[in-house]
């Protein structure tokens, strides 16, 4: 019997507590308060119920409505217990448990007065356990049987439920409210877990009733399809319908979520060797047992009839594929790299590592590009998304990464949001932002759009800093000036942390007129008492965090914007503890990890740059092969080159940057020009259409790796199923690499990590067996920090002394005028993806079934468009056409799209301006032209020649 | 845009934003350490060969930068 029960170390996420642990800090252990539960003692925080202390203990008392991710609420009374000195029958789960209570769970009268509480319960419930959905896996009737319910005096007839009709609206679960008990859990899932506040009780008494939205269907209500409910539940009421399909799974394994950058941890229910189910697992510290409607439902993906298994290769982009072996596909395409570096030289070829393959693959694709091709043309995708996160951090911090977890906003008292959409993009973070945020959290919002978070349920921004697109350099200077200008900076720390000269410059330089709000309003757009007003509340309203996303990092100052959020937090003294930082929200899966991996052409793993004699030396003797001292292409330089001929062969692994990558119409001759586009993918995506070699690649469910997240947690991803093509994707790099004349011999992914811990000081302390222990781990992980890092910068920053950067306002070159009037930013939607190879081939698509053109009232009507018209979207790189919704969630002047289907387009539209210093492309400030397109069916140039080149090209793979 | 009209681009950009408060001769070491660091050799040669053709659309310090690094290319 445990007696001591510490919530920070004792807690096993396979029990279910009955309520919350409590957030008590029990040290010293003198502060614990003593009970005795049925004849055990036990102890635990101040703050525990008595129904989790009973748990604690191992006693389990019969509960309904109680579930350990939602506050107790006291209204099934079947958690009685009895206490001495005290009257009645109270509900353990609203009792706080106090020092020296004698506690009685089970005896005659309560569980008489149990069973008279089920009896209630099934007089008005189908008896259909048998053909039920849920059988096996259901609380009512686990309790049922647990309280010894034998008959039933009220009999089945009178008024009843049994006949109440299902919801089959959501693509993903059905509601049968014949099935319900009215318990609430997933009313207060909704509220409390992911803040959506879609579902109510309506009714009194009998009538009482689950009502999503205004009694509405789930489809047509606010829901947002996350599963909080669903999981929530402890009935069929609300059970998965892919459960409904196929019965309860017979064993789980627990991996990562291959989605967004938030990383959370499911339990992959399996049958045989068919995932049945996603369900988020509570043990996981990224999500804390919440998920997303991508990461609960949209896997079907995995095994859709377009997954493409076998390897193709052909001579020509103008030829039908071949299907052929994997070692011919590896001979034919080694020959060709070969052919090109003798023809062209060795810098013609290059390869792109993956933000969605795991750290292994990653790994091996930069490796065999520094060994086998012998250059450092590598790069990812994180260049298109986060890269001035890594320059920005790493020159005022010292590291590339994000500071904090994702717990430590449940200690902020202010949130700035920049640039980013957390309930759409970073679904379940978002979620845990809003929790904070109806904690009492301030929070401050700039975003030239009215995201959600904006004026939600519950949750409203402070102060929205409504700016211009790509004048975010002009505000974070002005926020600033403000904080210098009334003198609300942290001196101590200043003095005590950062470089003291440097900072002295900056105050010089930042404090001059030219920064102030009032300066700034012409260019920003925003007045400045709410530039002022916000930088007072961020500055000094406690804990102030900053979590940035694209909106900061794809414009042509995204670097100095990030500099410039670093320098904030460092002038307020907000790093370095919980509850505040400089969060970067990563994209993808893998962003934080393919960075990490060595994926850029100027950085070994660990960010240390290919021209250190050092460094490299050692990844020399490890590798055994002379590395190029010199930096390689970025994707950006790549395609550049490309164009102009000089560039030739190139190997890219899990992208599609035919769709992702900004100007389509350079991308697309760029491709064309290649002599050997090798792409590795599950699906025939954008880029293959314009392949010579494709290999088979494989879904996260089918191999084992591990994912990096945005808070630089290492968490293992598992393997639930065989590989469909045969190979696992670092398999696939291995046969590559080994038939261009470097072998690679690695029998499993964990021996490759065990590599890039001894070559990688950060990563010394990693490895499978640890990971296995700990379940993951935040980088840094060595001997000093043997636990990881959840918190950076604590003592000192990664770099000594925190370093202010000097960050002038430099408009982009990207300017409207008469002919392009207006400005396009472009993002992603909750339902989508990135460039939704993946959910589009899933129901998710019920959702977002094509890219919309959102434009302010006044827009729409200076032009004549309606909602619902096609418009065509014109810009001095392209044009595409898409729907028109109209909606003040836009600014005047301000539009914008997702690039989530191939044939939107929306990146035909997007230009070629960059990011200064890394070269990551300005996607969020485009001057474009919108104009209404009389007929609804017309569509625009590149639109019916992309329709053509795509019927034509996967022809090539059905005729084979 | 042309592979060496984007090089020029990057680099007028790199010298605009790089020396902030800096002295003329500390922005360009540090327009040259930039491009040092992070443009592949081939870009560097392809600027540095437009400059010998008396370019004149590039920022004065981002000349002076590439002429330093094309005396060590």
């Amino acid at each position: 019997m445990l007696e001591y029960f510490d919530p920070r170390t004792d807690l096993d996420s396979h029990i279910d507590y009955g309520t919350p642990p409590s957030t008590f800090d029990p040290t010293p252990v003198a502060d614990l308060i003593s009970l005795k539960i049925d004849g055990n003692d036990i102890k635990v925080p101040v703050g525990t119920s008595v129904l989790a202390a009973a748990a604690m203990a191992g006693i389990n008392i019969p509960k309904l409505c109680a579930t350990d991710s939602l506050e107790a609420f006291g209204s099934c009374r079947l958690c009685l217990v009895q206490i001495e000195g005290r009257r009645g029958y109270p509900s353990s789960c609203t009792t706080p448990a106090e020092d020296g209570m004698l506690v009685k769970t089970q005896n005659e009268k309560l569980a008489t007065l149990r069973r008279n509480v089920m009896e209630m319960y099934i007089s008005d419930h189908p008896l259909d356990c048998l053909t039920c959905p849920v059988n096996g896996n259901c609380e009512l009737q686990d309790m049922a049987g647990s309280v010894g319910l034998r008959n039933v005096r009220y009999g089945y007839e009178g008024d009843n439920h049994l006949d109440a009709e299902k919801d089959t609206s959501n693509p993903y679960f059905t509601f049968d409210p014949s099935k319900c008990i009215v318990c609430s859990r997933c009313v207060r899932a909704c509220e409390e877990t992911q803040g959506t506040f879609a579902l109510t009780i309506s009714g009194r008494g009998f009538e009482s009733k689950v009502s999503p939205g205004e009694d509405q269907a789930f489809m047509d209500s606010e829901c947002v399809s996350c599963g909080a409910c669903v999981q929530a539940c402890p009935t069929a009421t609300l059970t998965e319908n892919s459960i409904i399909d196929k019965g309860q799974p017979d064993h789980s394994v627990i991996t990562t979520c291959a989605y967004c950058g938030v990383g959370c941890a499911f339990k992959a229910d399996m049958k045989g060797d068919e995932v049945v189910r996603m369900t988020p697992w509570k043990g996981g510290k990224a999500n804390r047992g919440h998920s997303c409607i991508k990461g609960r439902f949209a896997f079907s993906y995995a095994t859709h009839s377009d997954r493409l298994i076998t390897p193709m290769i052909r001579e020509s982009i103008d030829q039908p594929w071949r299907k052929v072996s994997f070692d011919e596909a590896f001979e034919f395409a080694a020959a060709r790299i070969k052919h090109i570096q003798g023809k062209y030289g060795r810098l013609s070829v290059g390869g792109i590592t993956s933000s969605r393959c795991t750290n292994e693959e990653t790994y091996l694709v930069q490796k065999m590009v520094r060994t086998a091709f012998g250059n450092n043309n590598v790069d990812t995708c994180a260049r298109v998304c986060h890269s001035p996160t890594g320059f920005g951090l790493k020159t005022t911090l010292g590291e590339s990464a994000g500071t904090q977890t994702f717990d430590s906003v449940e200690k902020s008292d202010v949130i700035m949001v920049i640039g980013a959409n957390p309930t759409d993009a970073h679904p379940v973070f978002g979620s845990r932002m809003k929790k904070r945020l109806r904690e009492g959290a301030k929070l401050i919002v700039v975003d030239p759009r009215s995201i959600d978070l904006v004026d939600g349920p519950h949750v409203k921004a402070d102060y929205h800093v409504k700016l211009l697109p790509g004048t975010n350099v002009a505000f974070v200077n002005a926020m600033a000036h403000v904080i210098i200008d009334e003198a609300l900076e942290a001196n101590a720390f200043i003095e005590d942390r950062c470089d003291v000269e440097a900072f002295e410059k900056w105050k010089s330089f930042i404090g001059d007129i030219r920064h102030s709000p009032e300066a700034t309003e012409k260019n920003t757009g925003v007045p400045a008492d709410i530039i002022r007003n916000a930088a007072r509340l961020y500055a000094s309203g406690g804990n102030g965090a900053i979590y940035y996303g694209l909106g900061v990092t794809e414009h042509s100052q995204g670097s100095s914007a990030v500099m410039g959020i670093a320098n904030l937090a460092m002038l307020t003294g907000n790093i370095g503890r919980e509850g505040v930082g400089v969060n970067p929200l990563r994209g993808q899966n893998n962003v934080q990890g393919s960075c990490d991996m060595g994926s850029f052409p100027h950085e070994l793993p660990g960010y240390r740059h290919i021209s250190g004699q050092e460094v490299r030396s050692q990844f020399e003797k490890a590798w055994n092969v002379e590395l190029d001292p010199e930096p390689g292409y970025r994707i950006t330089n790549m395609l550049d080159a490309a164009v102009e001929g000089t560039y030739k062969g190139l190997y890219i692994q899990g992208e599609d940057i035919a769709q992702s990558d900004p100007n389509t119409h350079h991308v697309e001759a760029a491709l064309r020009g290649l002599e050997c586009l090798i792409v590795q993918d599950i699906f025939l995506n954008e880029t293959a259409k314009y392949a010579h070699v494709f290999l088979p690649g494989t879904s996260f469910l089918e191999k084992n790796g591990t994912f990096t997240n945005a808070e630089r947690r290492i968490s293992p991803v598992r393997k639930v199923m065989p590989p469909l093509p045969g190979l696992e994707d670092w398999q696939v790099t291995m046969g590559l690499s080994k038939a261009l004349g470097y072998e690679m011999n690695y029998n499993h992914p964990s021996e490759i990590m065990d590599e890039i811990a001894a070559l990688t000081p950060t990563f010394s302390g990693v490895s499978y067996k640890r990971l296995e222990e700990e379940g993951s781990l935040q980088w840094p992980c060595n001997s000093a920090s043997p636990m990881g890092t959840p918190i950076m910068h604590v003592d000192e920053f990664v770099r000594g002394k925190g370093f202010f950067a000097l960050t002038e306002y430099v408009p982009t070159d990207e300017k409207v005028n008469r002919k392009f009037p207006l400005l396009l930013t472009t993002g992603r939607i909750l339902s989508q993806y990135n460039v939704g190879a993946q959910t589009r081939r899933t129901p998710n698509s019920t959702w977002h079934s094509e890219d919309i053109f959102e434009i302010h009232p006044q827009d729409a009507e200076d032009r004549g468009i309606n909602n619902g018209d096609r418009v065509a979207l014109s810009s001095r790189s392209g044009t595409t056409t898409l729907h028109a919704l109209i909606t003040e969630r836009m600014q005047p002047g301000v539009v914008y799209t997702t690039f989530h289907h191939p044939n939107s387009g929306a990146n035909v539209v997007t230009t070629d301006n960059s990011d200064w210093a890394t070269n990551c492309p300005e996607y969020k400030v485009t001057a474009v032209q919108a104009n209404k397109v009389t007929s609804a069916d017309v569509t625009s140039e590149w639109q019916v020649q992309f329709e053509e080149f795509s019927k034509t090209q996967l022809a090539y793979v059905e005729n084979d | 845009m042309s592979e060496l009209q984007h090089l020029i681009k990057m680099a007028n950009q790199i010298a605009q934003n790089i020396g902030i408060g800096a002295s003329e001769e500390e922005t360009i070491d540090k327009v040259e350490n930039h491009i040092t660091l992070f443009w592949a050799p081939p870009m560097r040669k392809k600027i540095c060969d437009y400059i010998e053709t008396g370019a004149n659309d590039l920022h004065p310090f981002a000349t002076k930068a590439l002429l330093k690094i094309r005396d060590k290319l």
